[in-house]
């Protein structure tokens, strides 16, 4: 079973994926996250996928089902880290992540997604709670 | 099977057609540079059409260059792009698609009255691409989405009178 800490930061879920998934692997992913989701209220997920190197039409698929629980659970979901050749992959599968937002990496993904949720009315807090 | 020619013939067919696979790829890497004109700002000049391997290779820089460089807004230039018909359009999406994978905005500037009629034409939907008719327009979006203003210091015939940005 791969190994994917579910880190909460403040408003924001950190899952950060450390080995190649397989499909049992994402099936669980997405349970994990929806679960920490509904028990944590958290208003964003950072999807860390740098470690992955190998993606297919179900992982494209799944990856836009979690945006999909994700955005029904309240949260906005970016995904970081995708490697170029993995991007590709999932172009010419004809899976452009419509309802994901990308971004390069963890440090802009989060900038991002607190912008979103800053969009969505949510007033800042100071201590980031 | 049955032996064509002689030898010698093959072999300079062989030699030939090895020689125009080396020059299409010089041909392809040359037509498609990746410049970086600001911080967080790529450039991608098109010239010449674009065929399925052209736009692989085009691709690959672009990625690299966009995790290289750690840029957010790529403004793709077609202005060299003599005829954009489906194939081509189907490629240019697959560019913005890619790219918006790895967090990066793209703008498609040179777009000109033919092609966008063109494009209305064949039914096409560029609906998620923002576009723009020159690079200069594209580049001030670019900056206006990086949060950045070009501001005029001084009277434009002006000549440069600190002693610092002479010989830099």
């Amino acid at each position: 079973m791969a190994r994917f800490p579910v880190i909460r930061l403040g408003r924001l879920l950190i899952a950060t994926v450390l080995e190649e998934l397989r499909d049992s692997d994402a099936v669980d992913l997405r349970e994990e996250l929806s679960e920490a989701l509904e028990k944590t209220g958290a208003l964003g997920v950072l999807l860390d996928l740098s470690a992955v190197e190998m993606v297919d039409s179900f992982l494209g698929r799944l990856l836009g089902d979690v945006a999909l629980c994700a955005q029904l659970l309240g949260a906005h979901t970016v995904v970081v880290g995708l490697r170029p050749a993995v991007a590709i992959t999932l172009v010419e599968l004809g899976l452009q992540l419509k309802g994901v937002h990308t971004a390069l990496n963890p440090e802009k993904g989060s900038a991002l997604l607190r912008s979103l949720i800053a969009r969505d009315g949510h007033a800042k807090r100071p201590n980031g709670r | 099977m049955t032996e064509s020619g002689s030898d010698g013939r093959t072999v300079n067919a062989e030699r030939q057609s090895a020689l125009i696979d080396e020059q299409r790829r010089t041909i392809s890497e040359l037509e498609t540079p990746v410049i970086q004109v600001w911080d967080g700002i790529l450039a991608l000049p098109i010239i010449g059409s674009l065929d399925t391997m052209r736009t692989q290779q085009m691709n690959e820089n672009l990625l690299q260059a966009i995790v290289d460089t750690g840029s957010e807004i790529v403004i793709l230039d077609i202005t060299g792009v003599p005829l954009v018909d489906t194939a081509v359009a189907k490629h240019l999406l697959e560019t913005v698609s890619a790219a918006r994978l790895l967090g990066a905005e793209v703008l498609i500037v040179g777009m000109t009255k033919h092609i966008a009629l063109t494009l209305v034409h064949l039914g096409l939907d560029l609906s998620g691409v923002t576009t723009r008719t020159t690079m200069a327009k594209g580049l001030q979006l670019a900056f206006g989405r990086l949060g950045l203003e070009v501001v005029r210091t001084r009277e434009r015939q002006q000549v440069v009178d600190s002693p610092l940005s002479l010989d830099d």
